[in-house]
């Protein structure tokens, strides 16, 4: 009956197989580039740990440290701020169209140029910024604090807004999924606030928040505009390596640089996974939110 | 009776150590001031996000965008827009890749996303369709580039720019399609079927209705998506410039270029904001009511 319903057969091993072809087989692709050697603009079909040598001799490692360290502190910031928010919106906020406003107000970041985004924080944050001005005018400070712009700190800044409706929103929906009767029956049995967050609701909600760690990690891995415009070169990240070896004509190293990257995050989302997995068991989590 | 004596014994250290160790988090845990600590602390987040667009509103009137000081204010940056026709190609470049992205993307999404719900294990193609969502946008474009330019020796271009956009905005359509699709009953196409529809109008009339919702949406998710992408088609554009590939070279390179795309973003925030404001008002409304 069912495939009588389905007329076109076809459609879906033929995506299946084209999507493989743009996605996966590119992906499988640099990480066998990276033992190749382009040489005169031809690819050298012989394998050599070459590329590998020169990205491990050349102290890249540092930046691929860097950017671990950074993706790991910005997904912790965020998670420390949306956490308690998306509770709130999904619990404590009672008005329909405040909730939907806000929501509304976590959507359209998706949709906003980066660039000029990132670029408006130099005049908020440089030497020269408002920030500046105003603390030097009021007094406050003696000259313009120069490490607010072109630091590592302004990287962080500028990464704040931009990766928090990623971390919100998978948090959110799991909790508005969390039946108010839980947190009831939890406080009616004796539980304080502190004991149902940890004991119902932080279980509950566990796979929203590693949703949320993983949308938010991913991008964060290869980060490339922000650190770009606010670090002034001297925050350097796997993302902006990838871009400047890519324009050396360097492939290899791109290639490289490239595993590394997808390499970190696998094994980020393997911890991550592991974690979790020995600290509540999913599947029954699961289970409990379905009934 | 030795038995029955054990719960009580462990209920008494329990509620012993909880009066010992835990008085503090206790008086921690019932705080009144949590929830407005929680709601204060995602508004701050949220400023984050729109002080700089505000902000970038108000340098593009200002002389020198750079400065902190809006003062003196001035139309020259929009002036200097208006006399400089560089970014005009790139927006036309954007508007007409978008659409096509959305187009393609919804007919796709609609494809793919009305069998998967017929499938009996759709884990698979499900995880292998979403999995452009789990790599980073620039390693995704790296790959690509180095798969198509480098392996291949194909020519950089538009095209490559649309593929680069699709794989990362179909994903999106496609859950969009999911979420309305997954709540079809089939049973109303039998009906149709012993009421002697054709597969066409089955389609067209009883199927595509109620999908409707999703496939309008993957459609605005494509256009957004694809208007806004940078990381991919930086790599994969050849030497064709679209508008977030425009924003960002004058953005990284001389600064004097930078009132032009100050002005130039706030024109189309003031233009977009709206748009999309009503657009996802509309939406979140409709999906709470149903």
């Amino acid at each position: 009956m069912l495939d009588r319903l389905t007329p076109s057969g076809v459609a879906v091993p033929a995506f299946l197989i084209t999507w493989s072809l743009v996605v996966i087989l590119p992906l499988l692709v640099i990480v066998l580039f990276s033992f190749l050697q382009v040489k005169s603009y031809r690819v050298v079909y012989v394998p050599t740990l070459g590329t590998w040598e020169s990205v491990i001799d050349s102290g890249r490692w540092i930046v691929a440290v860097r950017t671990l360290r950074i993706a790991i502190t910005m997904t912790l910031i965020e998670l420390l701020l949306a956490f308690p928010f998306a509770l709130w919106l999904a619990k404590g906020c009672k008005s329909k169209p405040a909730k939907a406003i806000i929501i509304t107000l976590l959507t359209i970041p998706f949709f906003l140029d980066t660039s000029s985004r990132i670029i408006v924080w130099r005049s908020i944050l440089g030497t020269n910024g408002i920030v500046n001005t105003v603390l030097t005018s009021m007094g406050i400070v003696d000259e313009p604090i120069s490490w607010l712009l072109y630091s590592e700190f302004a990287v962080h800044f500028g990464m704040l807004g931009s990766y928090f409706p990623t971390m919100v929103f998978p948090i959110f929906m799991i909790m508005s999924l969390i039946d108010d009767d839980y947190i009831q029956a939890s406080s009616d049995l004796g539980a304080s606030p502190g004991q149902t967050l940890l004991y119902v609701i932080l279980p509950m909600s566990l796979p929203g928040v590693v949703a949320g760690v993983v949308f938010t990690l991913v991008p964060l891995m290869a980060a490339f505009v922000e650190p770009q415009m606010l670090g002034g070169g001297f925050v350097n990240l796997l993302g902006n390596s990838v871009n400047s070896a890519l324009q050396e004509l360097k492939y290899p190293t791109a290639a490289a640089l490239s595993t590394i990257v997808v390499a970190l995050l696998g094994v980020c989302l393997a911890a991550l996974i592991l974690i979790t997995r020995k600290r509540f068991d999913m599947s029954t989590m699961f289970q409990a939110i379905r009934r | 009776m030795i038995g029955t004596s054990d719960l009580p014994t462990l209920a008494l250290i329990d509620e012993r150590q909880l009066a010992d160790s835990s008085r503090f988090w206790r008086r921690v845990s019932r705080w009144k001031g949590w929830p407005t600590t929680a709601k204060w602390l995602g508004f701050f987040a949220i400023a984050m996000i729109y002080v700089p667009l505000v902000w970038l509103a108000v340098m593009s009137i200002s002389q020198s965008p750079l400065s902190g000081i809006p003062y003196p204010l001035t139309t020259a940056n929009y002036a200097a827009l208006a006399a400089d026709s560089r970014w005009i190609p790139p927006l036309q470049v954007s508007l007409v890749m978008s659409t096509l992205v959305a187009i393609v993307c919804m007919v796709i999404a609609t494809m793919v996303g009305r069998s998967i719900t017929r499938m009996r294990r759709p884990g698979g193609v499900l995880l292998l369709t979403l999995l452009p969502l789990f790599v980073p946008g620039l390693t995704m474009g790296a790959a690509l580039f180095i798969f198509l330019r480098t392996m291949l020796g194909l020519k950089m271009g538009y095209w490559s720019i649309f593929l680069a956009q699709l794989v990362w905005a179909l994903p999106f359509a496609l859950l969009l399609v999911l979420v309305i699709a997954s709540r079809f009953d089939l049973r109303l196409l039998e009906a149709a079927e012993d009421l002697g529809a054709t597969p066409w109008r089955r389609f067209w009339d009883i199927e595509m209705p109620i999908l409707r919702p999703g496939v309008f949406g993957a459609g605005v998710f494509g256009f957004l998506l694809s208007f806004n992408e940078l990381l991919r088609s930086l790599f994969l554009r050849g030497v064709e410039t679209t508008m977030p590939i425009y924003n960002w070279a004058m953005a990284a390179s001389q600064q004097s270029q930078v009132p032009i795309i100050f002005s130039l973003a706030t024109i189309i925030l003031v233009v977009t904001l709206p748009v999309m404001g009503v657009f996802f008002w509309f939406l979140f409304v409709k999906l709470d009511r149903s």
